[in-house]
């Protein structure tokens, strides 16, 4: 059953992700990344991994895809005029998309499959929480007065000077 | 460990204080505050104590570097009263110092990486801000992004670093990485050794030494004057604490791997330092370059640990501190009054205020290492034990590059005997305003005259 969920969601996936770089225009490819995000999610969940798949749809696809599209939609860049790249971007491009494969794929080899355990809960809201509030209890509450310290500080240099 | 909690709460008092309308005593409460946790931190001392599964470390080394950034915060608030009240957010200036604080304590408690990594953080965020928050003021803005963005670009070779030294060691504490790298000594992992490298590119990009440096000047010299004393005194001493004691506890049993990049960085660092302070005529551009200088002589102590270099760096470091804080207690208000941060605008002090002249001259003496005062005792230590580490050519180095800095150290001090040039020079409208001038000087010559009750805490 996981297994034919995992096919389809690939299949998904990687579909979603060649028209996000295929569509001519900004706010299709948008709309197509936050379909991949969506189809990730299910990944994570089908490899137990909860806490992950919570983070990732609310931070990604929630969060910084919102941002994608207030940006394309404020610069006004939803048009299909592109300018043509020359040869030497293209090469460029075709180098270092290689690249990027050849490391996957040589990371991805020596990788012993048996050795990954689909049913482990290292991955669960709860084991993360216990080892948030035991093991790492200190710098779980530091983290909060460093966000607080960046949050003062916002404020402070975005308040206006009242004199 | 208390003092972190007491220092955060203090904190968060004083960004609450708005609300509850105590904005009068929001000074008293941040200097009582300081001075609970100087209570505390001092009676930790001769404890061996790790709190929160091993994340903190309380060890002598640690409360006296915590009771000198908390002394040193204290004396810097004495000084800097009206930095708060010219601003309309007094309490954010109040909780973002308070916060950096907090972190710099972090730093010097750490028993775990993590730890490390958010005190680093929490201090430097705080200073990011502080450094620009002369909003109107160009140069303050410059200063901000560009720290900004080379402390973030740091911070990731820090992470990097972690991270690195994780997957060699398979942990994040201090003493099992140490238990590990003995243990495992001459067959660790390359990535290991990249790991040190890292977090050192990351911690010397912090203490502003060459040739990670480039940002000191520009940050030093454009952020506000006071927030400047600040990153001089307060950061530089808790990034040393945390460079001496990761290296020490974690990685001596490598140590014929980094000591070198210590002693090559250190001799580059003083001579670089105090050749480009020479050529300055700002005096608080000049203090920016020496303070590179400063970096390089306290880099020694890394260059050959062991022995009496810990106590040699924890003298240092306080000797410098007391100084800088003397020195730019001047430069404030000269600023204030004349608007100017030249060397020739302090002249006519001594006319004015034969006192506060005596007092700067002593403070500078201190910076420059000439005896009786802190400063000569500090390079004293900082030579023996790097003589006694087998590094002579070091030492060399480091004795020519301070007779460089004696010459940029005393244009300052004939400035302040020779006759005033402007009319304008009432910079000591109210005797308070150089009370911390007085306060450093005196602990300066204190110092240099019985520095062993000092030198020998540790």
């Amino acid at each position: 059953m996981s297994q034919y969920a995992f096919y389809i969601l690939s299949a998904l996936s990687v579909a979603s992700a060649l028209m996000t770089v295929f569509n001519r225009k900004p706010v299709y490819s948008v709309l197509y990344l936050i379909f991949f995000f969506f189809t990730l999610f299910g990944h994570y969940i089908l490899l137990n991994a909860q806490f992950l798949a919570a983070v990732h749809l609310i931070v990604y696809a929630g969060a910084i895809m919102v941002l994608f599209l207030f940006i394309i939609m404020m610069l006004n860049l939803n048009k299909e005029v592109e300018p043509n790249k020359s040869i030497v971007a293209k090469f460029a491009a075709v180098i270092s998309g290689g690249l990027l494969m050849i490391v996957v794929v040589s990371a991805m080899k020596g990788v012993d499959a048996a050795a990954i355990n689909q049913h482990s809960e290292i991955g669960l809201v709860e084991t993360l929480g216990s080892v948030l509030y035991n093991k790492y209890m200190l710098p779980f509450e530091m983290v909060s007065v460093l966000f607080l310290t960046a949050i003062v500080g916002a404020v402070m240099l975005g308040k206006k000077e009242i004199k | 460990m208390n003092t972190i909690v007491i220092l955060s709460v203090t904190g968060i008092a004083a960004m609450m204080s708005d609300v509850f309308k105590l904005k009068k005593a929001l000074f008293g409460l941040s200097l009582l505050g300081l001075l609970i946790a100087l209570v505390f931190s001092v009676y930790d001392w001769g404890q061996y104590a790790t709190y929160f599964n091993q994340m903190v470390l309380t060890d002598n080394y640690a409360v006296v570097f915590t009771t000198m950034l908390i002394g040193i915060t204290f004396l810097w608030f004495l000084m800097s009263k009206d930095f708060f009240s010219s601003h309309s957010s007094a309490s954010e200036h109040y909780a973002l110092i308070l916060f950096s604080l907090t972190g710099g304590v972090m730093m010097t408690n750490f028993s775990d990486l993590t730890i490390l990594f958010l005190g680093l953080e929490i201090l430097s965020i705080a200073l990011y801000i502080l450094a620009g928050s002369d909003k109107g003021n160009l140069f303050s803005n410059e200063a901000s992004l560009k720290y900004f963005m080379i402390g973030s670009f740091a911070t990731g070779f820090l992470l990097f670093g972690i991270a690195l030294i994780y997957g060699a060691t398979s942990s994040f504490n201090l003493q099992e990485i140490s238990a590990y790298v003995q243990q495992h000594n001459g067959s660790l992992p390359m990535y290991f050794y990249a790991g040190i490298l890292m977090i050192l590119t990351g911690l010397t990009f912090k203490v502003s030494a060459v040739p990670f440096h480039f940002w000191a000047p520009d940050v030093y010299d454009g952020s506000p004057t006071l927030v400047t004393t600040y990153m001089l005194s307060v950061v530089k001493m808790a990034a040393f604490a945390a460079l001496y004691r990761l290296f020490i506890y974690c990685f001596a049993p490598v140590y014929e791997f980094w000591i070198p990049v210590f002693a090559i960085m250190s001799a580059v660092t003083m001579l670089l330092g105090n050749i480009t302070a020479v050529y300055q005529k700002s005096l608080k551009r000049m203090l920016a370059y020496s303070s590179i200088a400063h970096a390089g002589y306290m880099l020694m102590a890394l260059a050959s640990p062991g022995g009496t270099s810990r106590s040699a760096l924890m003298f240092y470091l306080l000797a410098y501190a007391i100084s800088t804080l003397g020195v730019f207690n001047v430069l404030y208000q000269v600023h204030k009054v004349t608007g100017r941060e030249e060397i020739k605008s302090v002249k006519g002090l001594f006319r004015k205020n034969p006192f506060a002249a005596i007092m700067l001259t002593l403070c500078m003496l201190s910076m420059a290492g000439i005896p009786p005062v802190a400063g000569f005792f500090g390079k004293y230590y900082m030579f023996v034990s790097t003589l006694n580490g087998g590094l002579t050519w070091l030492v060399l180095i480091a004795v020519l590059s301070s007779l460089i800095g004696v010459y940029f150290y005393f244009k300052v001090i004939i400035a302040a005997f020779q006759e005033p040039e402007l009319e304008n020079t009432a910079y000591y409208r109210q005797p308070s305003d150089l009370t911390v001038l007085y306060i450093c000087g005196i602990l300066s010559l204190l110092l240099g005259i019985l520095p062993q009750f000092v030198a020998g805490l540790l």
